[in-house]
């Protein structure tokens, strides 16, 4: 069998909705194209505690800081797992790391902002984690199994960031005229970050990933989900959203947002880009984490073998 | 190091499957960390790894009582945000009396048409 009929009998199963496993012959571009995106997801993963992180100590009960810090704990634990799904794609863990703090690859938009208060932590477990949640649901029929494997674990525990971040997000708008003001605040300050966070519309037809059915749905499909999912509920709790234009059309059926200050795609590659408002501070804070650990790296991997 | 799956039983009735995967020197360390990267939340009663490659099944030792800890850790968990959903159709029908609620066009329910803009 010749290259190119391998690949049309690989695209062939994969649109009969066979998944893929580790150990298979795939061709060159899904390998590449399910690295790529997998790996992203991992730095995102590692990355995005960061900025929750930082609350930790800042957290107003005792109850807060445990569920905070398991959150953390989580989306740590979630890098690890999706770290070891990429390297059967053919890329060592090291590398990958070594990649994301030399600004070599790519993290999710969202996590190079700065967190200025509780209500970011609300507005991040209820509004992001639920934008999470979109996609990866999606992720669940994924072609490539180990990866879908990955994703049913995560959507698991990404349902209950969920909640916690709804229970913060209720606390806060159902309290102290402050602390509604606090919450408003950090979901004006997040939703451009937010509008973002699918990414810009793509045309589904030349997008390599919906091709292999690595991913299984558009940017605006995904995004459209999620403004019919949350803006209804943030509305009825009273908490407004800053774009004029955003606004669901009965006759389309579909939630139409302008090109307005809150929609800035120029500021979105800029930020993915390594250019964003706190990337070099969480990347140089891995980085040492990074540094400072690698004796533990070291012990981990010097164990003799023959101890297996 | 060793590439090692991680195998679980969500019941007793069930047989083992496949959850994942862990990179490990040792079987030792790689139940360890099969623990503790996906039995954390009492994901189930039973947990194992199997070297890549090797048939054998290594078992953990803690049972489904022990797994994901013997303390109170329910803020692990859904269980310890039970509610909220209520919670938040309680707020928002006070917002609603309260005139604070934002009343706009909105879906009825579920996913919208894909759209692309």
């Amino acid at each position: 069998m010749t290259y190119d009929e391998k690949v049309a009998a690989f695209k062939a199963r994969i649109d009969a909705g066979e998944k893929i496993e580790a150990g298979e012959w795939m061709p060159d571009e899904y390998r590449s194209a399910a690295l790529k995106f997998i790996e992203m997801h991992a730095n995102s993963e590692v990355m995005g505690a960061l900025p929750e992180r930082e609350w930790i100590p800042r957290a107003p009960t005792l109850k807060r800081k445990l569920s905070l810090t398991a959150k953390v704990q989580d989306e740590v634990g979630h890098g690890q797992i999706l770290y070891r799904v990429a390297e059967d794609l053919g890329k060592s863990r090291e590398q990958m790391f070594d990649d994301l703090v030399s600004g070599r690859t790519k993290f999710h938009n969202v996590f190079h902002y700065p967190t200025e208060s509780w209500g970011d932590v609300a507005v991040i477990g209820w509004l992001i984690d639920g934008a999470a949640l979109v996609t990866q649901k999606a992720l669940l029929d994924s072609s490539y199994a180990p990866y879908v494997r990955a994703m049913k674990r995560i959507c698991a525990e990404e349902s209950l960031h969920l909640r916690h971040g709804e229970d913060l997000a209720l606390e806060l708008v159902s309290g102290m005229p402050e602390q509604r003001a606090m919450f408003q605040d950090a979901v004006n300050r997040w939703w451009r970050p937010i509008m973002h966070f699918y990414g810009p519309p793509s045309n589904p037809k030349k997008d390599v990933l919906l091709y292999w059915g690595i991913k299984t749905r558009s940017n605006e499909d995904l995004r459209q989900e999620f403004l019919s999912t949350y803006v209804p509920r943030l509305w009825d709790v009273g908490i407004s959203v800053p774009d004029p234009e955003l606004r669901w059309d009965d006759e389309l059926g579909e939630w139409l947002w302008g090109d307005s200050d809150w929609v800035d795609w120029d500021e979105f590659w800029r930020t993915v880009k390594g250019n964003g408002p706190m990337t070099s501070v969480r990347l140089m804070y891995r980085k040492a984490m990074w540094d400072t650990h690698a004796w533990v790296r070291e012990a981990f991997a010097g164990i003799p073998s023959a101890a297996a | 190091m060793f590439v090692w799956d991680v195998l679980g039983k969500r019941t007793d009735g069930d047989e083992f499957v496949v959850v994942g995967g862990v990179k490990a020197p040792d079987a030792d360390m790689a139940l360890l960390l099969a623990r503790e990267t996906h039995f954390r939340h009492k994901e189930g009663v039973a947990y194992a790894v199997r070297r890549r490659g090797d048939d054998e099944i290594l078992l953990g030792t803690y049972d489904h009582d022990q797994l994901g800890g013997v303390t109170d850790r329910s803020y692990r968990r859904q269980d310890a945000y039970a509610g909220v959903g209520g919670k938040l159709k309680r707020i928002s029908a006070d917002m609603a009396q309260r005139g604070l609620a934002i009343d706009s066009p909105r879906p009825q329910s579920g996913r919208v048409r894909p759209a692309e803009h």
